[in-house]
């Protein structure tokens, strides 16, 4: 069986949505999935633009609405529609779009839709089939709702950075990812939410809201650091580019001979089949001296972990992987089925045959008013019979007003231009 | 009264183990669906491991911490895949069932004759979800990953650490969660799919891929300016590259009295400023210390220019106080700023949490006690998710299955008990 892409004549699994995305930098990548999986998404932007709009990093540094990279990504396949929703006439005209939504996305802070008459109450009332999904850093309810908070913030607050960081840096700080991590953890959870409402909605006809907490998201993330807590009331401790541990575990970083780092697991192997594999590897760069003696198969079929003689297997594991590009560590220790990586940077990916060519992670998407295109990376599921595509680059700042608010909506040609001298659109 | 939960009437059958797949089918069984673990004696969900501990310092397959976090609201069956009257008592539960999410290496279901195709076979519009590292589609669909080697390859792991120093990555297997969410969320796009065209269909999901859309910008960087990444100075710790605002960094706090592994453990907080309103009610909130009206810092791109020293005499002002004094006390004056929170913190000292009941209690099916656990982050006017029961002993919900989902008789069963099915 394969999975063809991308094929035009497959349908798309969302391609009956109509979703109004009014989200910020927070929310954005919510509409982003649903849109790729075929949902018609609106952005629905102040007439200055979408926060991300005035974010970089910009197309070819110059600062612009239609150059951020960060609205280009989040906002692939959607269209932008421009309005003023604090005008009384600018949410009138929110209200008739809703009239025909499935779904509505936002992430103003908590009780700010209501305070312009646009809450779940007034806006299910109108559509009571309506999802209504808010993504806020810390929910709708409770103590801390108020609270400011940016993505490093909410990295700190869900528990991420206090197992993030080093161990070799004496007194390094806990460390939050680059790239909006904890947003984009949030909009997992965010599309999640919504896509069970809108299930649900199959089933019963009913919509609801669904109330998201970017803060909550992050807090169920940590994987074993929870159940530490609840089950052996321990906190773990930070480990340079490994897991977080109750007590230290040797590193998995290591150096080869073009600079580039090799993320190792399981060093010395724990399985005898791949000792012998790996000492056959490195016999074949005669890097195996000492190495086939019968004691370190004792010992590893053993289970022993630790001590003189592990330490000494992992230097000599060390001192052959810095002997070789990480790449060939890379490949040689997949093939003897250990699971070992290069440590790439993002672009690096571009060239990878695996994603790029076998399963099309990279399509150009084409920016017709700069004549150019530019790969983007894809969706991380291949869908069978309803595959995700990259229909249309990000939308220009209010490129589907016309469109929308006059062919579909009928506003009259006199009153768009009323509206856009007015900065209502 | 309770609320109904979305995906009841729904049947997972479910051979995920470790993590990522787990994960996935936590959140469906969360939402209402019925999960039916499927283990082997001899190779069951190595969570349940005894190298892991055991709750009380107890060892056994039925009292791991991190299999009951991964696995509550779920049923678990045994049932041996390596005989062939095992494999026609799983190829019963595809043919009852809506979804069948596995992430074992690219070929395990092809060997046992259940490839899309066949399950489809079994039940025509069967939702089938594959969750690896490479995904089963390409030539790599043999590499194995675990959560570290997936953030790895990503970029993930390079995107997270100080500038010119080694990467500090991920504390622990991200792309493990991130892959279950992806997952989950393409179950329930497929399942909408299902509802409008009565078609299911095969999900293929990979964790590095899980990883890599989340470094669009990254790429777009190098894509359309020819800017790649890896770069001196590059990432640049908690400092805010996009947009280039300062001060925005984490701070030493006053440490408690606590040893952890043997190490005192420093306490941090973080503060997070993007605008000159922040800024001004910053220098407020800390009593306006004079160096906050010297030059260096008098616009965004002073202190930029300066960060270094801003930071340095920030962190004269936190070092004294603990990390939830300086959030509140910044919060209080409309200032982003937050305690790095511990998984103590999380469950001790974080109001917030307790008052959406994020945490909950669930009691053990083995242990006679009850134990905190987390939910989902998300609430629903109209329906709602639950921590119904905690994790199923291995086998212990074998003859429900077999009875009350398959309908088996009794002879039945025991002659599949004779051929050591379980």
């Amino acid at each position: 069986m394969t999975i063809t892409s991308n094929l035009e004549s497959q349908p798309q699994a969302l391609e009956d949505l109509v979703v109004i995305d009014l989200t910020d930098d927070k929310g954005m990548y919510m509409g982003k999935m649903m849109a790729d999986m075929g949902a018609r998404v609106t952005v629905v932007e102040p007439p200055s633009g979408h926060p991300a709009r005035h974010i970089g990093p910009f197309y070819q540094d110059k600062p612009d609405p239609n150059n951020s990279l960060l609205f280009w990504y989040h906002n692939t396949n959607k269209e932008s529609v421009t309005l003023d929703i604090t005008t009384g006439r600018g949410a009138q005209i929110l209200k008739e779009m809703v009239k025909k939504a499935d779904v509505l996305l936002e992430s103003f802070a908590p009780g700010y839709l209501d305070s312009l008459g646009l809450g779940y109450e007034e806006l299910s009332g109108i559509n009571p089939r309506l999802v209504m999904t808010s993504l806020t850093p810390f929910g709708q309810t409770g103590p801390y709702r108020d609270m400011k908070a940016s993505d490093l913030v909410s990295m700190a607050m869900g528990g991420i950075m206090a197992s993030c960081g080093y161990d070799h840096i004496e007194d390094a700080p806990p460390i939050a990812s680059d790239g909006r991590m904890g947003y984009a953890t949030g909009c997992n959870f965010g599309v999640m939410g919504t896509m069970t409402a809108v299930v649900y909605r199959d089933f019963t006809g009913q919509g609801q809201w669904v109330d998201v907490s970017i803060h909550e998201a992050l807090s169920c993330t940590t994987e074993a650091a929870m159940p530490n807590w609840f089950f052996d009331r321990k906190v773990p401790i930070r480990q340079t580019g490994r897991h977080h541990g109750l007590t230290p575990t040797p590193s998995t970083q290591f150096t080869s001979s073009d600079g580039k780092l090799v993320n190792g697991f399981d060093i010395p192997p724990r399985s005898l089949d791949r000792w012998n594999r790996m000492v056959n590897w490195m016999d074949e760069n005669e890097m195996a001296e000492g190495l086939k003696d019968e004691k370190y198969r004792e010992l590893i079929s053993q289970g022993v972990r630790s001590g003189p003689e592990m330490d000494f297997l992992r230097e000599r594991i060390e001192d052959f992987i810095a002997s070789q590009p990480a790449d060939s560590s890379y490949h040689g220790g997949q093939q003897i089925r250990l699971a070992w990586a290069v440590i790439r940077s993002p672009e690096e990916n571009l060239e990878d045959e695996h994603f790029r060519d076998d399963r099309g992670f990279f399509p150009e998407v084409e920016h017709p008013e700069l004549g150019k295109s530019f790969a983007y990376p894809g969706h991380p599921a291949m869908f069978s019979k309803t595959p995700w595509r990259m229909r249309r680059r990000a939308p220009l700042l209010g490129e589907d007003n016309e469109r929308v608010l006059s062919q579909e909506m009928g506003l009259s040609p006199s009153e768009m231009v009323l509206l856009r001298e007015s900065r209502v659109i | 009264m309770a609320k109904p939960l979305p995906l009841e009437g729904i049947r997972v059958l479910d051979f995920t183990h470790i993590v990522a797949g787990p994960q996935c089918t936590r959140i469906l069984g969360d939402l209402g669906a019925q999960i039916i673990k499927v283990e082997q004696g001899q190779a069951m969900d190595v969570t349940r491991s005894a190298a892991l501990g055991g709750i009380g310092g107890i060892p056994g397959v039925n009292r791991s911490g991190m299999f009951e976090y991964f696995n509550r609201n779920k049923l678990s069956i045994t049932i041996n895949a390596l005989m062939p009257a095992g494999l026609d008592l799983i190829k019963k539960l595809v043919s009852v069932s809506d979804i069948v999410i596995e992430n074992f290496s690219s070929r395990v279901l092809e060997r046992w004759g259940l490839s899309y195709e066949e399950q489809c076979e079994l039940k025509p519009d069967i939702i089938y979800v594959s969750i690896t590292g490479f995904g089963h589609i390409g030539r790599l669909r043999d590499y194995s990953t675990w959560g570290p080697t997936a953030q790895a390859l990503s970029g993930l792991t390079y995107m997270s650490g100080l500038p010119d120093e080694r990467p500090a990555g991920w504390g622990y297997s991200f792309l493990d969660h991130t892959a279950g969410y992806n997952a989950a969320i393409a179950t329930l796009m497929a399942i909408h799919h299902r509802n409008r065209t009565g078609e299911g269909q095969w999900l293929d999901v990979s964790q590095v891929e899980s990883g890599m859309v989340l470094t669009g910008p990254a790429v777009l960087d190098y894509t359309a300016n020819g800017r790649p990444y890896r770069r001196p100075g590059n990432p640049m710790g908690n400092r805010s590259s996009h947009p280039r605002v300062a001060p925005h960094n984490a701070y030493r706090c006053a440490g408690e009295d606590e040893i952890v592994a043997g190490e005192p453990r420093q306490r941090w907080c973080v503060i997070s400023i993007a605008t000159e309103d922040d800024w001004q009610k910053f220098c407020k909130a800390i009593g306006s210390p004079a160096w906050t009206a010297d030059a260096r810092f008098a616009t965004n791109a002073d202190r930029v220019a300066n960060e270094d020293e801003l930071d340095r005499l920030i962190e004269e002002w936190t070092k004294d106080k603990m990390p939830h004094e300086v959030m509140h006390r910044l919060q209080s004056a409309g200032v982003a700023a937050g305690a790095v929170q511990t998984n103590e913190d999380k469950v001790v000292r974080d109001p917030q949490l307790r008052s959406r009941e994020f945490i909950q209690k669930v009691p053990h099916r083995e242990v006679e006690e009850s134990f905190e656990t987390d939910s989902l982050p998300f609430k629903f006017s109209h329906t709602e998710h639950r921590v119904r029961q905690g994790s199923p002993p291995l086998g212990s919900d074998t003859d429900f299955i077999l009875t009350e989902v398959l309908g088996l008789s009794e002879g039945e069963i025991a002659e599949m008990a004779e051929q050591a099915v379980f």
